[in-house]
């Protein structure tokens, strides 16, 4: 039977896992720490703008599981904010044991703390992987999506430090890149003024920790915008921050608190004492990053070179997904990206030919896009997501967004392609 | 038990990490400290380049030249036992900070005479603690630890605690309940002893084969046996320790799960041959001979080449004695 081997169990790894399943591999899928969904354990928003697009186009090529878990498990739907419309929030508290009763019930062999340190070659295919106590893990093709964030040493040298964030390096152990370790020369992003990396875009309030007004007022309506007192309006944090669909005014002159189960706050981070001064915040406390007052995680620092069906570059059967396969931000991204490349890994071991997204789909010319502008100087600088920002300006001027269910499942069998990560390739 | 041992500095999360080599770039595990980019190290402890940065607040290490780089105690020495023409058990008393941080298996000491300037130190391994008196055995055979004990001096300048003077320390540190085989020559009787304390302590049960080796005469037999180690002395080991040796490996009652080498590297090398002979695959720790002149990673004379033409300073880290090119 054909093995894939998925390392790194955040929202890209679980969609590579998912698809790699359904089109008939036995799957391992190896993750460092205890919990799967990485940064999806503190995110939560999706089908906010392009994602909803991007999102339906998933569920219409067969791959919508995980989309249809978010849906179920949301508890808010349809939200406007800043920027931003239909948006849903699934609730991070209670995600994850649905996200891993989902892969187990497709017969994906779940490691939790597991973590990959090594790899063995030949030539140009990786032959096994080698884990921290020197267990060897074959497989016929391999997925890395491990992420592109961490470990601390990287955080302290590109960002404000270790902040304890849900990654939780110190206690197992530095993320380790499968593309790196495969000896291929990894991309790093850059900020606006070119120095190396980008903070993630969002800390998460504690909810017990605001007013009781604020609460009950953010938990009713899914969202709340607080102007800021004129001495904290703030400039130069923008720049560094890895969302950039955040990266516009309303965020730089409000505070847009968001009911994802903690109160995600829409910025890097924001120094406590000066946090405590807003009204109804008195008493706020962070729930992650842990140091949120400090600072957040730098990603972008490990990004694999690949094509467009997601194969990295100069190994035949390591594929990627995730912020692994280019400057791109969200949950909704990661799905989208995983689902293929777990597909492709199945295709690589039969021999067939990969898959490569249409460009008149917004999936597929979302991955076209960014492998085009990652070449660029300017285009290394920026970050992009289906949901704000330049991406989402070019949906809207090629006419690839629609919040329209019918619609998107036209296009998908239009192209051909409905089902396609049902069907069993094996 | 552990099967691999992953090349590390012994000295990684002690005191005396981030040392000197950080500053240039030449640390052995971070690769930010290596001039690298990105992170790339495999170690799960606590961030090297994190400790850099705290530590950097105080400036720890030496600001000029005399400033002592470790622990160091100017202090007397006694000659406990002449063990034979040219070797002595020695006692030193110390510094109670510096006797417990050398209470450990695979610990030494640089030693040399006050008034004798830097160059004179010379490494010596730590063969027991007891209270603040550490006991070495040296043996007068060059300049620096003949001029020790010349003229009857009994002036000494100690400095460590230093870690790296046995390879394979994890399988050491790792194993309990299990069967060992030590394997002692000559000079080695002083380190298997430190060696043996620390295995006893973790219900390990441990057959000894030590053979008297270049000094000629075998002074632990007593020690070991009271730790409860079966010995068996041989008159050489070359050519009845090894046969003995290759009894135990082709015996699958008696075959051991950890073998220890306390000599010199021929012996290494006469084991790791019997092991490959036997076609058995047994971790292997052993003793650390290499010449030592500073113990920081600095001076460059323990460099030894490993098998993928990498160069690896001995005097900080751990490797499998088996990845040795030989010399």
């Amino acid at each position: 039977m054909i093995k894939v081997i998925v390392v790194g169990g955040g929202w890209a790894g679980c969609a590579a896992a998912l698809a790699a399943s359904k089109a008939g591999a036995q799957v391992v899928l190896l993750e460092r720490t205890d919990l799967l969904l990485g940064t999806g354990l503190v995110g939560g928003i999706f089908r906010n703008n392009g994602r909803f697009t991007a999102a339906e186009e998933a569920m219409a090529m067969g791959g919508g599981d995980l989309f249809v878990a978010m849906d179920a498990n949301s508890r808010h739907r349809g939200i406007h904010f800043p920027g931003h419309s239909h948006a849903s929030f699934y609730d991070v508290t209670t995600m994850e044991p649905l996200v891993k009763k989902i892969l187990q019930n497709y017969g994906i062999d779940i490691k939790t703390r597991a973590r990959v340190s090594g790899v063995v070659k030949h030539g140009k295919k990786i032959q096994y992987l080698t884990d921290d106590n020197e267990e060897i893990i074959n497989g016929d093709a391999f997925v890395d999506t491990t992420g592109t964030t961490g470990p601390m040493g990287n955080c302290l040298k590109y960002g404000n430090g270790c902040a304890m964030c849900i990654l939780r390096c110190p206690t197992f152990g530095p993320r380790v890149s499968l593309t790196a370790k495969a000896e291929v020369k990894e991309v790093m992003g850059k900020r606006a003024d070119g120095t190396y990396g980008a903070m993630s875009g969002s800390c998460k309030i504690n909810k017990d920790s605001l007013s009781s007004e604020l609460k009950n007022q953010l938990e009713k309506e899914g969202m709340v915008v607080i102007p800021l007192p004129e001495n904290l309006k703030k400039s130069g944090m923008l720049g560094k921050k890895a969302c950039s669909q955040y990266a516009i005014a309303d965020y730089a002159e409000n505070i847009v608190l968001i009911d994802t189960g903690h109160a995600k706050l829409m910025t890097p981070f924001f120094p406590l004492d000066l946090l405590r001064t807003i009204p109804g915040l008195e008493r706020a406390r962070y729930e992650d990053p842990y140091s949120g007052g400090v600072g957040n995680s730098i990603r972008y620092l490990g990004i694999a070179p690949c094509n467009n069906s997601l194969k990295v570059d100069g190994i035949d059967n390591l594929f990627c997904a995730g912020e692994k396969s280019g400057i791109l931000v969200g949950h909704t991204e990661a799905v989208v990206t995983g689902l293929l490349c777990g597909h492709n890994a199945v295709r690589c071991c039969l021999d067939m030919q990969y898959l490569e997204l249409p460009p008149e789909l917004a999936s597929g010319d979302f991955i076209r896009f960014i492998h085009e502008q990652m070449n660029t100087e300017e285009g290394i600088r920026l970050r992009y997501t289906f949901s704000g920002s330049i991406y989402f300006e070019r949906m809207k001027n090629l006419g690839l967004y629609s919040a329209q269910r019918g619609e998107i499942i036209e296009r998908i069998s239009r192209a051909g392609l409905a089902d396609i990560y049902n069907t069993c390739l094996v | 038990m552990l099967k691999k041992l992953v090349g590390r500095c012994i000295d990684i999360n002690t005191p005396y990490c981030p040392c000197l080599l950080s500053e240039t770039n030449h640390c052995t595990v971070c690769s930010h400290l290596k001039g690298e980019e990105v992170c790339d190290c495999n170690w799960s402890g606590m961030c090297i380049l994190y400790e850099k940065q705290w530590q950097l607040k105080k400036n720890k290490w030496a600001s000029d030249a005399d400033a002592p780089v470790r622990l160091e105690a100017d202090t007397e020495f006694g000659v406990k036992q002449k063990i034979s023409e040219d070797t002595y058990l020695l006692t030193i008393k110390v510094t109670p900070e510096l006797a417990q941080s050398l209470d450990k298996c695979g610990s030494f000491v640089f030693l040399r005479r006050p008034i004798d300037p830097q160059f004179y130190h010379f490494p010596v391994g730590v063969m027991k603690v007891i209270g603040n008196t550490i006991q070495v055995v040296i043996e007068t055979i060059g300049p620096k630890s003949t001029r020790l004990l010349e003229n009857d001096n009994n002036q000494v300048l100690v400095r460590g605690p230093y870690y790296n003077g046995i390879f394979g320390q994890p399988w050491i540190d790792n194993i309990e309940a299990g069967k060992i085989l030590l394997i002692v020559g000559g000079i080695g009787q002083s380190p298997a002893i430190a060696v043996a304390r620390q295995l006893v302590k973790k219900n390990n049960s441990i057959q000894a084969i030590v053979a008297p080796g270049k000094m000629g005469t075998v002074f632990i037999s007593g020690e070991l046996t009271e730790l409860g180690i079966n010995v068996q002395e041989v008159a050489s080991m070359r050519q009845l320790g090894m046969r003995t040796l290759s009894e135990y490996l082709v015996d699958s009652q008696k075959c051991p799960e950890l073998i220890v080498s306390a000599g010199p590297d021929d012996q290494h090398y006469g084991i790791i041959a019997a092991l490959h002979a036997a076609g058995v695959n047994l971790p292997m720790a052993a003793t650390n001979n290499t010449t030592m002149c500073c113990g920081e990673g600095i001076c460059g004379s323990c460099e030894r080449v490993i098998k993928d033409n990498k160069r690896v300073r001995t005097c900080k880290v751990q490797i499998d004695f088996n990845q040795f090119i030989q010399e």
